[in-house]
């Protein structure tokens, strides 16, 4: 070492502080891009060269909710995500109980294989029975379709925290009568409360941002605001301002939730195989 | 009394995975399923509908399109793949030597694969818009060439690969923290008393130890980037012409918009088939690594 210790890291603390920084404005730059724009009028919004400084104004929110049926594209979103999230937990909560339990491994290398095939070969199949049964369209063909995303999710997310339960927590509350369901319910599932919530809160996201499905198979009661946002494009050429206001609207749920479990998401993104 | 207590010591929770189990079989395995079957069939919206054994396999590969399709679909694949895994790790091990403003480096990180496509799709447009865009703006301005971005044919795939790659990259850095954070510091201590500093205790220690971890990412990213669908369908539908008409957009065009059932399933079947093949092999590498 021929620099003095001090200056050097003292230097190299600064050249990483600069680092973070640019780091920081590349990935949240277009981010911030976004939500400026939908606060600019129909002039500000397609000025050149584009201007940083502008007075905002809230006609692109007012128009999108007041011109057009975003409000209720909003409103089947959280049906559509609240719905699919407690069928998901309601399939996975129990299964990832037994997998974790008896140390099963095809369920859960089965519903590996929902992560894994493409959406659009379920589409067609999809569409002829959900038609033949008179649910094509409905809010529950959507809600179901949606559980396909949620369920992985949540059963991976739950399953270490199943594993980290005592065993002998179970078997004392059964050699004192419990049966199954209430094993799961009143001894596991209060230890587990936790993961739960990360389950949740992740199956919720997912299922927010999901595109294809409700592309496909909603109607125009049915209609999510990511698709609603979606058609919006080919007509928005003219209304900037509203697409904007409208990519602002429904970032905002995934980016709040994220913001509750960041410790947790990447672990229960990458199915167990990354430790939070 | 011990017997009673065996008895129920042995009681079964066995049951309670049949409900997911039985959601999986009717929504995921019965449809692939079906999805075969239809793949033999001509069937087309408004004609009669004809068992045509492999006649749709063997019509794909007399298609420009399948083609093209898996051509774009291996382009836009390799390139992020690469691209996403080398920065990842860059930036994961950036990170993990950060020490002031962790939290909130990470809490930047997360935002952009948490948002939904179809507002990165709706960013994209707007940001990269030819003509008002603001990256053509700052790119004449630092006096550098402007593109077309998502209304080239040329560019288009690697348009996507870039925002893709802005997407991503921070989710392949924060799986490579994990793992950086799991090596135990006794291997580093050893490397330091044995001279391996800097680039060299990079390539012969941490790269090797990373290995399971960045397979893991590379598994992750492989699924989603065969299939990627979203941002394409979202930003140019497959377009200008088929420039970014990717397997799986193609699939759905010939599917939804041409109403082609039978042979958008077997192009889909194929895409599948490509994409458990990639885990497959994955899964071979990392067995053979951790082993």
């Amino acid at each position: 070492m021929v620099r003095s210790p001090l200056a050097s890291s003292r230097l190299i603390n600064l050249l990483t502080g600069v680092q973070a920084l640019v780091l920081m404005v590349v990935l949240f730059a277009p981010i911030a891009w976004m939500i400026l724009a939908s606060f600019k009028n129909r002039v500000d919004i397609t000025r050149y060269p584009p201007k940083l400084l502008f007075e905002p104004t809230l006609d692109n929110y007012r128009e999108l909710f007041i011109r057009t049926d975003f409000l209720d594209n909003t409103l089947n979103s959280f049906y559509v995500a609240g719905g699919s999230t407690l069928l998901g937990l309601a399939l996975a909560i129990p299964a990832a109980f037994a997998i974790s339990w008896h140390r099963l491994t095809w369920p859960a290398t089965l519903t590996l294989f929902a992560r894994m095939a493409p959406g659009t070969l379920f589409l067609l199949p999809w569409f002829i029975m959900f038609s033949s049964l008179g649910l094509a369209g409905s809010h529950v063909a959507l809600i179901i379709t949606h559980a396909v995303i949620t369920v992985p999710i949540a059963l991976w997310t739950l399953l270490p925290h199943f594993d980290g339960l005592p065993r002998e927590l179970t078997e004392s509350a059964q050699i004192d009568g419990c049966r199954s369901p209430q094993v799961l319910l009143w001894i596991a599932v209060p230890v587990v409360v936790p993961g739960i919530i990360v389950a949740v809160i992740l199956s919720f996201i997912f299922s927010w941002n999901y595109f294809l499905f409700a592309l496909v198979l909603s109607n125009i009661h049915s209609k999510t605001a990511i698709v609603a946002s979606f058609n919006f494009i080919g007509e928005g050429v003219t209304n900037w301002g509203a697409l904007m206001a409208a990519a602002t609207v429904i970032a905002l749920p995934p980016t709040l939730l994220t913001l509750l479990i960041q410790r947790r998401l990447v672990s229960g993104l990458s199915f167990g195989a990354v430790k939070g | 009394m011990v017997q009673a207590m065996r008895g129920q010591r042995a009681a079964s929770f066995e049951w309670m995975v049949l409900p997911a189990v039985a959601f999986v079989l009717l929504m995921v395995v019965f449809p692939f399923g079906y999805g075969i079957w239809l793949s033999l069939l001509e069937y087309k919206l408004g004609s009669p509908i004809t068992f045509v054994g492999l006649g749709n396999y063997a019509a794909l590969l007399k298609d420009e399109q399948f083609w093209n399709g898996l051509r774009l679909t291996f382009i836009l694949y390799l390139f992020a793949l690469l691209i996403q895994l080398v920065l990842g790790v860059a930036l994961g091990i950036f990170i993990h030597g950060i020490h002031v403003l962790r939290g909130l480096v990470r809490t930047v990180m997360v935002s952009p694969f948490m948002l939904p496509p179809v507002v990165i799709g709706m960013m994209s447009i707007v940001v990269l818009d030819p003509a008002m865009g603001v990256a053509n703006y700052l790119l004449k301005s630092a006096g550098l060439p402007t593109s077309h971005f998502l209304a080239s044919t040329n560019y288009v795939i690697f348009t996507v690969i870039a925002i893709d790659t802005w997407q991503w990259t921070p989710f392949v850095a924060l799986i490579v923290l994990g793992g950086l954070q799991a090596l135990p510091a006794r291997v580093y201590e050893a490397a330091a008393i044995d001279g391996a500093l800097g680039w060299r205790r990079f390539v012969y220690i941490t790269l090797p130890m990373l290995g399971p971890t960045i397979l893991t990412a590379a598994v992750l990213r492989s699924v989603d980037l065969l299939r990627f669908f979203d941002v394409i369908y979202i930003t140019t539908q497959g377009g200008p012409g088929f420039a970014s008409t990717t397997l799986n957009i193609y699939a759905y065009r010939r599917g939804f918009e041409f109403s082609d059932i039978g042979y958008a399933s077997a192009l889909m079947i194929t895409l599948s088939s490509i994409v458990l093949a990639s885990v497959l092999v994955f899964s071979q590498f990392r067995r053979r690594l951790t082993w």
